[in-house]
Formats: C-alpha cells, structure tokens, sequence
C-alpha cells in the first residue's frame, strides 16, 4: 500500500471543486490511481482522464507530471509519497 | 479546384483577376502553400533584397480551401511578404470571419503591390472591387476603422468585415500587425509595415456566394465523425472555457513562462491563473470564425470590481487574452493584474502591433536599466525626458509603447524592429555591448516562454522560416512528453525524453511538414491539439481536403506536399542570405542556466548542435551550410526552384 497526492489544476480544478487530494493505492500503479479518480469524480473525470480508444490517460490537452515534471502514463509506476500534477496541456495564442 | 486570385498594383491602380488552376493545387495545396508561390513568383521578377518597406515588396492575403466550408475546423486566413523587421521570409496567420468573407465574394487570394500615392482602402464586394480614400481613416486604430467602414459600407450584400492596419503599421513600425475584423491580430513579421508603406489602411470585404465544394457528401461525413471525436474529449471543453489561458497553469508548474525577460520562468504573484480569469473577468465565450466546432474565443467587460487595476478600465471589453499575451505582460515585463493584460492585449490589438517583439524590446530596456548598466540620463536621452522602467508599471509599459507605436523619441526608433535590432544599434549607440539581455531566435525574433529545457523547442526557435516562432515545428512532442507519439512517429519513445537529442531535429522537420499542410487547409491547429486522430493531418484532414478539392493526393503525397512548401520558404531564405550560422538563438538561451523550474540548469547549448544537424539530415539539406541540396529540390519536383538558387550562390554545393 502506498499513499500518492494529486494537485488538480483548471480545469481539473474546476471538476474536483478542490487543489488537490491524497490516495491510499495497493499497486503503485498509475492505472490504479486513475481508476480511483475517475471512481470518486464521475463521468466528466473520466471523459477527462481517459481516452477511451486507448485506455490510457487522455493525452489531447491534458498533461499529468510527477515532480520531477515527467509525463506520467497509464503503465507507469508510482513511488510511496508521490506528488502528481493534473494539468491542462495546451501552448499557443 | 479552381480559385481566383485578386491583383492590386497599387502605383497604377490596376485591378485585375487571374484563375489559380487546379495544376497549382496539385503542388501547392492552398492557403499558405499557395501564398508562398505566389510570392516566390513575385521576386523572380522584383529584386529579392529590395527594401521590404519598398513597393516592391509583395504583400499576399490568402485563405485554404478548408476555411468557411462547413467542416468545423476552424478558419485562419494568411499574409505572406518579406518581413520589414526580419529581413527574411515573413508571414501570420489570423482568424475571424474576414477570411472566409473573402471565399464569399469570390476570391480566395489577393495579391497586393505597388504604393498608392495616398492613403486608400480596398472594397471587395463580390465581384466589384474599388480603391477609395482612406485619409479619414488614417491615424485611427483598428478598432475605430473596423467601425467606420462597418458603419459607411453596411450590411448589403453582407456584413462589412475588415483587414485593418493601427497607427503602428502607419508610421511602418517593423512590427506592427495587421488586425481582422477589429479582433484576432496576424502579428507576426511586420505585415502592418508593409501594408503601411504602401499606404493601404485597410482591406473591407463583403460576399453573398458560396463555396464550391467537390463531394459535399465526403466533407458532411467527415465533419460528422470530427465532431463527435472533439465533443467525446471533455478537455475541448475545459479549453472553451479557458482557450490558451489554460496553460498558464502548466507552465507556471514546469518552469515554462519567460518572466522578466526571462530571468526567470514563474510568474510572481498569485493574480495570473486561468481560474481567476474564469472566475472574475470572464463574461461570455463565442466562436471566432462561425464554422468551429470549439468556439474557444471569450469577451471581457470590466465593472471595475474584478480586481485592484479593473478601476482603471471600466467599460473595457475586448477579448480574453490569449496565452502568449499574457506572457508577454504577465511574464516578460512582470505585470500582476489580470486587467492590466488584458488591456496590454487591447492596446496592442488597437495600434496593430506584435507583443512578443514589443514586449522584448522594453523588458530589455528594463533590465539593463534593472542592473545599473545605464543611467537616469541614458535614459532620458531615449524618450526626452526622465522616464521611469519599473517592471510591471503599467504606465511605464505603456509610454513605452507609444514611443515605438508612434515613433516619437529615439527609444521608439532604435526598437521599431523588435529587440534584436534595438538591441545592436542601442549598443552601438552607447558603445557598449547589451547583446547578452537582447531575447531571440532566428531573424531577430523573440518569443515570451522558457526554452531551455526543451531541444525541440529550442530547434523551432532557430529554424522557423518565419524567424523564430513555435507554430512552425511546433514541438509538442517533446513539451508534452508525449512517448506514445514519439513511438507513433519514430518507433521508440526518445522524441519525447527531454534529457537526449535523439529525434528532436527530426520532430521539428516532420511536424514542420504537418503544420504546412495544416495551414495550407486554412485550418485552426486548436482542433488539430485536441483531437487524438487530428495528430496525422496528412490522412485525418487529407481526406477533408480531397472531398473538398478533388486533389486526390493520399497521405504520403500530402507529407511531400507539406515539404515542399517548406523548402519554398527555406529558398526565399537562402535568396536572400540566410545559411546554417542565422539558424541560432540569443546568449541567454544558448548559454545561461534555466534559474528555476522543474528543469534547472539547462541550457540550449547543451543539445543545440546535434539537433540542428539532425533537423538538416531529416530535411536532406547540407549540413554545413544549411543549405538545399539539388537532389532534394528535385525530388519534391522543384529543379526550377534549385536553378534560381544556383543562379544566386544559394544552392549547397556538390
Ligand atoms: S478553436 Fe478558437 S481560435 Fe480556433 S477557430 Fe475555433 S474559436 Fe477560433
């Protein structure tokens, strides 16, 4: 069992209604946190996480970093402590 | 496909229309493909290095043929000349319901020349078209004059819509813009200089036809299939809401924003968030170009309750500020208050100017001020009286652009071409070196973000044909991280591993050739970053553009298409004198460690060279010179292009 904290920002922000939370995971498994937001948040999370042709973390104008500020994805794994960061990923303008 | 394309000489008042043959599809695909052919023309019969201001110079508007179709893609029109600040190849994108406006009266490219004897504007409306008289025009902003013409012209047989220049494109300030519709700025290059320097304040256009299509009923099942993958990812709704503000908290987590002229890569303060925006400043958000299935544009009016400096600009509306023009105010020059960008936005919409260059050129100033290296009276000499450059100062930032909008004192003249010039000749001037504050890429051209820690993204800044710039090559690959593309594109997933150089070159040769092709179609890239299939514009959006062409090119024919466009910009570049040595970035980039972020202590120098290499191998051009090579032009079918290198000492040898 390992603890990972998450900071959720814009527009995950805007769907959690908070800045962040704190998961207890059996696996240190990224897919395992994922299915645990997306259990607690509902279908808008999930719509926002996942990517449904892939299974894996939606990856079109989102961005998820550990703290190192490496992209996390759906196979990866996850130390005991770990912050990741749920951003919105998009550049231009 | 067929298209007409609009010819003004301006000296003599000629009009007249030509037919682009489907041929010229064939090679050049559209919009931007085809602007840049029609300039390449131009200069085989005007001299390539004339004065960019000249009336030699060529100024081409010109809008792909996905653009007002009714496939949802979004709309951006295009402009394409020699750049009057950078000296090389210059062109801007912009939006808004102008370009299609222009499909509708029945032209899909213009071509201007010349230089009227006085200040005149362009009426299109459908097949007549007519110089008038703009001195009543001349000295108001882009907005004033999108509301005169508005007004005087009416709404028969369409609504008025405008391509406007502000007072800085009228005193032919290097970097002015040219404004559509008194909203979406094509701020890049100095295409406002040009327009300016031939006296047209404005192009007004109004079209009651329509578009032909080849297979309407390719283009309503592809547009079917396109919405429902856009409105099956909640992020496109995140984005409407935020559009590209919903970076600024990405990039303030990475390390990624350029704050006080990039001494640094956070933003201070807590104002500057996307949520604050949403939630105090936000009031409506709309779709730019009606044929958009994201509408991302938002409006602005400030009460004046929204924040400390909202008092200031009560009854202020324009539109939200875009990522880069916060940026540029929020992390170039240091200002902490969501109105206060937004109105740096306004401002710069208004006089029609680009606020990366500008930005750059006053947090220069700021900074050397910053570290004693002048003095109250340096700079007082600048502006002719004392002036005072504290970061974030509102007044101060805007004295600052007055005095390079309206060219009113020696500052506003030493940085009317952006940083890199003003920086040289304000060396120059007080015989010292500043060149180690100046921030840009190739040409002279500065862009507000972090680059140090991304090699692909330093590589965009160094070779972009339009001087340095990220929607070229756009590096996402890499800035994103995005391992599952990097195996999609090269087979293993070092593209996006920030730490080797490994297919960092190569992202930006390929992806250069995607967004050619994309801003051939007259497509929004938005719809293109938030759709998982939009990822290979070749085959996606190729089968988009057969319906509607009746091109029938398959993917790898579009990707050599793409390509070619792309090494018709890099032989206008080499035309006029442009090898491997201008395809580098500034000191602080190459050199100086990343202070803060995720990303600490990098710099550009570490990967700089075996990227560039690596982009020149991909692209199959000389290494050493950065040069075209003959086999390469001719392989993309373009031996006439090689024969006029050759003729001008542009070709690498061998
Ligand atoms: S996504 Fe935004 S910028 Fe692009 S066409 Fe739509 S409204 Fe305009």
């Amino acid at each position: 069992m390992i603890t990972v904290n998450t900071e959720y920002h814009s527009h995950f922000k805007e769907i959690t209604g908070l800045a962040g939370d704190s998961f207890e995971l059996d696996e240190p498994l990224v897919s395992e946190l994922a299915a645990k937001i997306t259990e607690k948040y509902g279908a808008k999370m999930k719509a926002l996480l996942i990517d449904p042709r892939t299974n894996d973390l939606n990856a079109n104008g989102t961005m998820y970093v550990d703290s190192k500020g490496k992209r996390i994805f759906i196979d990866d794994t996850l130390e005991d402590g770990e912050t990741i960061a749920f951003l919105v990923g998009i550049a231009g303008g | 496909m067929e298209s007409n394309l609009l010819r003004v000489d301006l000296t003599t008042g000629e009009i007249k229309s030509e037919i682009i043959g489907h041929e010229v599809f064939e090679k050049w695909v559209g919009g931007s493909g085809i602007n840049n052919w029609i300039m390449w023309q131009h200069f085989l019969t005007h001299d390539i290095n004339c004065d960019p201001r000249s009336p030699d110079n060529i100024f081409v508007f010109g809008v792909g043929p996905l653009a007002g179709s009714g496939a949802g893609s979004g709309v951006k029109g295009r402009i394409t000349f020699k750049s009057p600040c950078y000296d090389m190849f210059g062109d801007s994108a912009g939006g808004g319901k102008f370009p299609y406006m222009v499909r509708f009266s029945g032209y899909e490219y213009i071509a201007i020349t010349g230089k009227a004897p006085k200040p005149v504007y362009l009426h299109i409306c459908n097949d007549e078209v007519s110089l008038h008289d703009a001195s009543h025009l001349w000295g108001k902003d882009t907005k004033e004059t999108h509301e005169i013409l508005q007004r005087d012209l009416g709404d028969y047989p369409s609504k008025t819509h405008t391509l406007s220049i502000g007072q800085a494109g009228e005193n032919q300030v290097g970097i002015a813009g040219v404004v559509s519709d008194a909203l979406r700025i094509h701020a890049r290059c100095g295409g406002g200089a040009v327009l300016g320097s031939k006296n047209l304040k404005a192009i007004a256009v109004q079209g009651s036809g329509g578009i032909k299509i080849k297979r309407p009923e390719g283009i309503m099942k592809w547009s079917d299939v396109f919405r429902q993958s856009l409105d099956a990812n909640e992020a496109v709704y995140g984005f409407k809401r935020r559009g590209t503000l919903g970076a600024v908290e990405m990039y303030q987590h990475i390390g990624s924003h350029f704050w006080r002229n990039n001494q640094g890569n956070k933003f201070r303060g807590e104002g500057i968030t996307s949520d604050n925006w949403v939630k105090r400043f936000h009031k409506y958000s709309e779709v730019c170009s009606s044929d958009c299935f994201i509408a991302c544009d938002a409006k602005y009016k400030i009460d004046g309750t929204e924040s400390e400096a909202a008092k200031k600009y009560v009854g202020e509306t324009f539109r939200r500020p875009e990522y880069l023009t916060t940026g540029s105010a929020a992390g170039a020059l240091d200002v902490r208050d969501w109105a206060e960008v937004a109105h740096w936005g306004k401002i710069t919409n208004d006089y029609g100017i680009d606020n990366q260059d500008l930005s750059c050129s006053i947090s220069f100033l700021m900074e050397i001020k910053q570290h004693g290296l002048i003095s109250d009276d340096d700079v007082a000499n600048l502006f002719g009286h004392s002036q005072s450059l504290e970061w974030g100062n509102m007044d101060d930032i805007e004295a600052l652009v007055e005095s390079i909008v309206y060219q009113s004192n020696p500052f506003g003249k030493l940085f009317g071409d952006g940083p890199y010039k003003g920086a040289l000749r304000y060396s120059e001037m007080m015989g010292q070196n500043f060149m180690k504050y100046a921030m840009y890429g190739k040409g002279g051209a500065s862009f507000t973000e972090e680059m140090r820690p991304f090699p692909t993204w330093m590589n965009n800044m160094a070779v972009a044909s339009r001087g340095a710039d990220h929607l070229k090559g756009l590096g996402l690959i890499e800035k994103f991280q995005r391992r599952d593309l990097s195996q999609i594109y090269f087979g293993g997933p070092e593209a996006a591993d920030l730490e080797v150089p490994t297919y960092k070159g190569a992202s930006t040769a390929i992806i250069e050739n995607q967004v050619a092709l994309l801003n051939s179609y007259g497509v929004c890239m938005f719809h293109w970053m938030l759709d998982p299939a939009g990822y290979m514009p070749e085959s996606y959006y190729g089968e988009a553009y057969r319906s509607i062409t009746g091109v029938e090119h398959d993917s790898e024919m579009l990707m050599r298409d793409g390509e070619r466009i792309c090494n018709l910009e890099k032989a206008f570049n080499s035309r006029v004198g442009m090898r491997r040595e201008h395809d580098t970035v500034c000191e602080r980039w190459m050199w100086e460690p990343c202070p803060e972020g995720k990303y600490p202590g990098k710099v550009a120098a570490d990967m700089f060279e075996p990227v560039l290499d690596e982009y020149y191998q991909w692209r199959g051009w000389d290494v050493r010179s950065g040069l075209q090579t003959r086999a390469k032009l001719e392989e993309l079918d373009l031996g006439d292009v090689a024969d006029v290198l050759e003729a001008d000492g542009a070709l690498a040898r061998g």
